[in-house]
């Protein structure tokens, strides 16, 4: 069974500003289960992209059933039997199962319904499952919906099977009725290439496992001579590049204390931040953090739980609320929740605090334009005027007018989600010297990013959320990546 | 390097001002089409004409710019115009009194617009669709069918009169609406709000604006403009029946189009909703004078809409084109 089936080669793909794979070199064996294992950011999605044609690499070549490629396609890659069953799904939730399991290949010029159904059934059947083919994919549980993800892949006749986080929506016993599919999968000769973060499916399921690391491909190991302790090893096996600037010691006075909060996809999360702290949040992708920002900010319905902040309880119901206890938020998404990418700047530094710039009943221009000077300037906004449209700015600068926004609210304790995801590295820089400048000055400040290195440089105190749970804390001296991996992955 | 930007800042110019100079350019052309078009007697008349359409489609706007739509604001009209006919000739009401309950009505059918969007969390364009059937039935039902004729002198005022001699009350109606409204939207916070919320509910939710209020003052305000505009017309006609006032919708809608105001919210201005009603008037006006059919205007017009509509989609792939270049 060592024969392989497919080989990447000296793989480079670089978007403007990362590389997000970095020489990469590959090789899948037919009828194995491969898992990929990484980070976030690491490179698996880049990678499987362009397994399945979506994106082609800069340089290197793919050679599938022994043919070399160094451009490919989604057709090419369906010829070869190469399928990939998204976290999202890809299935027209208005049609049926049978519908959506033969779409795009419908034999003859008509639908035959009898034919489709039959169709389905049968690969049902062989998949030992029941689902009822004419059942609307909309009516159909999470689950299985992506059982029928996977039919639609088995009736293309895949050889090669990419699942991305197939377990992510799946309960316990659903995830085990997946595995035996998968098992099946292995037993047929179909190579499957899966990809998870949690560590215990890929020693259940895995015969082999590929580590990836900032783009590059690190080890390829046998899942039998190997462990979980090896492979976070690999995973993190890295030394801080960059450098952080560094801010006064924080004071003992608590400015935002959280109590057993639940909501959206938050249970029962406790903690406080002090005066001049910066308390990092880690966590995967999916772990709950921006959810647990927004319920403390108000933008979600908090079902229970109490918020102090400065040691007031305070009664936060809409972001308007949290914005008057002095709580300001930093959101993920800059272009979706932060800007208002068609104003001038000016008019989106002043949106949150324009009730304070007015004289009489109206806004009081000069205030508003010495507001959005002093902050161009304190931040360093690169723009020939305040009354530039926000679009026309680089992420960096666009970044810094949503800082400037909910700076100028005053508020002492700050959520950044995010803060520096996809801006330039000197932005990056501006940006933690700010954040110092502000820890100095006595703001606390909650700092959730998916950047590892950011996570250990900035914060003074580590939370990791793991399920919309509190998995563990790390103070400064007990920093370490494996620590924060593990506890992320929901060990303990 | 100079010279250029001084062509860039001409051309935008243009393109700023683009809709003002395609009114100028209908008026000089129907000038010289037609020698009774230019005399105060003829632009008085488009100004009388057109007044009811200004005011309700400054209460479309604000729902417009807020990034929803208002698709029931002829039926509405329709009812507040009936309601307070009835009001004044069934039930003996004093003038004053039932103008004022109209507008309340008026406000009353805005919120219900917007309360429905909230609850439902549709958007207002399928809302007020169904919306619109609803306030068409209620005004069959509160005209019993039939047209009250007569209206009170002083309720006519309204539409017919003059202020000291020679200002159309109308007209000064219209004014007045047109400058609190660019008032709002250009000095006030609540201003900024209902732009912000057009341009980006999200970020406007999560920059502590109050959404929900916001919502329901901008419907509030478009019903009582739109009561405020029903008044006006049925006055003017001297009689109420519930086949007035439908239609007005897609006239609004076209003019704030043609006037700049995205179907996607977060931009317009009241200058440019004026210049789009008056584009459209004075089309009616300068083809009625020239001799063109009813039907041949409504091609006519609608051409236009869609060269406006054109010309707004190539000049905002150009604009990026050269913002790119200045960047550079």
């Amino acid at each position: 069974m060592d024969e392989v089936i497919l080989s990447l080669r000296n793989i480079t793909k670089t978007y403007p500003g990362v590389k997000a794979l970095d020489n990469v070199s590959l090789d899948f064996r037919k009828g194995e289960v491969h898992a990929l294992l990484g980070e976030n950011g690491a490179g698996k999605s880049t990678l499987i992209k362009v397994i399945s044609g979506a994106i082609s690499p800069d340089s290197g070549e793919i050679i599938v059933n022994g043919q070399s490629h160094s451009q490919f396609n989604p057709h090419v890659a369906k010829q070869n039997g190469i399928e990939v069953i998204y976290q999202e799904f890809n299935l027209i939730s208005s049609l049926s199962a049978a519908e959506n399991i033969s779409l795009g290949e419908e034999p003859g010029r008509f639908v035959n319904y009898k034919l489709m159904n039959q169709k389905a059934v049968e690969i049902f059947e062989q998949m030992n499952i029941s689902i009822d083919p004419n059942a609307l994919i909309r009516d159909l549980p999470c689950s299985q919906q992506q059982i029928v993800e996977i039919a639609k892949a088995v009736s293309r006749k895949a050889r090669i099977l990419i699942m991305d986080e197939p377990s992510a929506p799946l309960s316990v016993s659903e995830v085990a009725k997946m595995f035996d599919i998968v098992r099946k999968f292995r037993a047929d000769g179909v190579t499957v290439i899966y990809i998870s973060h949690r560590m215990d499916e890929i020693f259940e399921i895995a015969d082999r496992v590929s580590v990836m690391r900032d783009g590059c491909y690190v080890d390829t190991v046998e899942i039998s001579k190997t462990s979980r302790k090896e492979l976070i090893q690999l995973m993190v096996g890295r030394d801080l590049k960059e450098s952080y600037p560094s801010h006064k010691p924080h004071t003992n006075e608590v400015a935002l204390e959280v109590k057993n909060i639940c909501g959206k996809r938050s249970y029962d999360i406790s903690f406080s931040v002090f005066k001049g702290e910066i308390l990092g949040v880690a966590g995967l992708v999916g772990a709950g953090r921006t959810e647990m920002a927004r319920l403390i900010y108000g933008a979600d319905k908090l079902q229970s739980g109490h918020i102090f902040v400065n040691g007031k309880a305070v009664n936060i119901r809409l972001p308007s609320d949290a914005i008057h206890a002095g709580v300001g938020l930093i959101p993920e998404d800059r272009k979706q929740q932060g800007c208002f990418l068609d104003m001038t700047i000016a008019w989106n530094m002043t949106i949150a605090n324009i009730r304070k710039l007015l004289k009489g009943i109206v806004i009081d221009r000069s205030r508003e334009r010495k507001q959005a000077e002093t902050y161009t300037n304190l931040l360093g906004i690169k723009t020939p005027s305040i009354w530039q449209k926000v679009k026309n700015l680089s992420g960096g600068n666009q970044q810094k007018v949503v800082l400037a926004k909910t700076l100028a609210t005053h508020s002492n304790v700050l959520i950044f989600d995010e803060p520096t995801r996809g801006i330039d590295v000197g932005a990056k820089q501006e940006i933690y010297t700010l954040m110092c400048d502000l820890a100095d000055k006595g703001s606390g400040m909650i700092m959730i990013t998916s950047d590892m290195e950011e996570l250990l440089g900035m914060s003074d105190r580590i939370i990791v959320l793991a399920e919309g749970k509190l998995a563990g804390t790390l103070e400064k001296a007990e920093f370490s990546q494996s620590r924060i991996l593990e506890l992320a992955a929901g060990y303990n | 390097m100079q010279k250029r930007r001084i062509n860039l800042s001409v051309i935008s110019l243009l393109e700023k001002y683009a809709i003002f100079f395609v009114l100028i350019g209908l008026i000089i052309l129907f000038s010289i089409l037609s020698p009774y078009f230019l005399t105060v007697q003829n632009l008085t008349n488009v100004f009388v004409q057109q007044s009811y359409v200004i005011i309700a489609a400054v209460g479309l706007s604000f729902v417009m710019i807020s990034g929803g739509m208002d698709l029931s604001i002829g039926y509405q009209m329709s009812l507040t115009g009936v309601s307070t006919a009835v009001f004044m000739k069934w039930m003996n009401i004093p003038v004053p009194t039932a103008i004022v309950l109209g507008l309340l009505l008026g406000i009353l059918l805005g919120l219900f617009n917007g309360i429905a969007a909230i609850t439902l969390k549709v958007h207002p364009l399928i809302v007020t669709l169904g919306t619109m059937t609803v306030f068409q039935g209620l005004s069959y039902i509160v005209s019993k069918q039939s047209v009250i004729m007569n209206l009170d002198p002083s309720f006519k005022y309204i539409g017919q009169g003059y202020l000291f001699g020679f200002l159309p009350v109308s007209v000064v109606l219209m004014i007045l609406v047109v400058s609190f409204a660019s008032f709002i939207l250009r000095k006030t916070f609540v201003g900024r709000y209902v732009y912000a919320l057009g341009g980006n509910e999200e970020a406007s939710h999560l920059a502590g604006i109050n959404v929900v209020r916001t919502k329901l003052l901008v419907f509030g305000l478009c019903g009582f403009f739109v009561a405020l505009s029903s008044m006006v017309l049925f006055a003017r006609s001297g009689s109420a029946a519930s086949t007035t006032g439908p239609g007005t919708e897609f006239t609004c809608m076209t003019a704030a189009v043609l006037g700049g105001i995205s179907f996607k919210g977060g931009e317009g201005t009241m200058w440019g909703l004026v210049t789009g009603v008056l584009i459209l008037g004075i089309l009616s006006n300068g083809m009625q004078l020239v001799g063109m059919g009813t039907y041949a205007q409504y091609i006519v017009k609608g051409f236009v809409l869609l060269a406006a509509v054109g010309f707004d989609t190539f000049q905002k792939s150009s604009s990026r084109r050269t913002k790119k270049a200045m960047a550079v």
